[in-house]
């Protein structure tokens, strides 16, 4: 895992809660661990195959997720709302991912994205890839999103 | 008034592409993975879709391919986060005639359908 990935995918989250969200995210911190384990109630998970391959987890707390809904959808009713959560905290876990991976890919690799998987609650049991992971927490006023990039290098790098 | 499907497995992305579209065009179907789409083409004749990529079963690049060879006539858009130099290309090489890139704004993919009919 190399940290011009985790500068990457910095980059792209900022773009994409800034063009979808209108939400300004900031650094906190990057720490290394052995796996993507999420550390928040709500976590989405990409699969990543290709040029490169591994995990890329996103966590937050349940308050966060329910405000990046309320952007999302303004009009609907908050019953209405609360069906679609994990539709757009998936949505968005996709389009940070996918905005890394046209970078990542450069111009010739091909990069695949699994569909996101969501997971709420606490006590997670999900066989998370045991990879060397960048953890990456960032800033908003509406709370902190955290980004646990496990990557290797794929097939043709 | 011209018809449309919207594919995409978030139904977030469904209901927004929804309330983009239909003040102009009639969106006659929804569907959330790649086999629908085709399944869809086929039963409902739409005169275009939007195709996301990245969905469960069958992806966006398969279901293209599919479309084209079996319902030549549907224009396909791409609506897609995963907007890879070689992924556009391929899927404009496979018939696609627009390829969005998500995050989008609404007038973007207004403008991709319009022109598409001319």
């Amino acid at each position: 895992m190399k940290v011009e990935h985790a500068n990457i995918f910095i980059m792209s989250a900022v773009h994409v809660f800034r063009k979808e969200l209108g939400i300004r995210l900031s650094r906190e911190s990057l720490s290394r661990k052995d796996s993507p384990l999420p550390s928040m109630p709500i976590s989405i998970v990409l699969g990543i195959t290709g040029a490169m391959r591994g995990q890329v987890v996103y966590s937050m707390d349940t308050s966060f997720a329910y405000n990046i809904t309320k952007v999302m959808i303004p009009n609907k009713l908050p019953m209405e709302r609360k069906q679609f959560v994990n539709s757009a905290v998936g949505e968005i876990g996709n389009m940070v991912t996918g905005q890394a991976s046209i970078q990542l890919a450069g111009q010739n690799q091909r990069i695949h994205l699994t569909p996101p998987a969501v997971f709420t609650g606490q006590g997670l049991k999900v066989d998370f890839l045991e990879v060397p992971t960048v953890c990456l927490r960032l800033l908003s006023e509406m709370g902190i999103l955290e980004i646990n990039i496990g990557l290797l290098d794929g097939e043709g790098m | 008034m011209k018809t449309g499907i919207i594919v995409d497995d978030a139904a977030i992305m469904r209901l927004r592409l929804r309330e983009i579209l239909e003040p102009d065009f009639s969106v006659v179907g929804e569907a959330g993975n790649g086999d629908e789409a085709v399944r869809l083409c086929g039963e409902l004749t739409p005169d275009f879709i939007t195709l996301d990529i990245s969905m469960p079963q069958t992806n966006g690049i398969e279901a293209l391919k599919q479309i084209q060879e079996n319902y030549p006539e549907v224009r396909v858009i791409m609506v897609s986060a995963v907007g890879q130099k070689r992924l556009v290309i391929d899927a404009l090489q496979y018939g696609a005639v627009d390829f969005v890139i998500k995050p989008f704004d609404s007038d973007r993919v207004l403008q991709a359908v319009h022109r598409v009919f001319g």
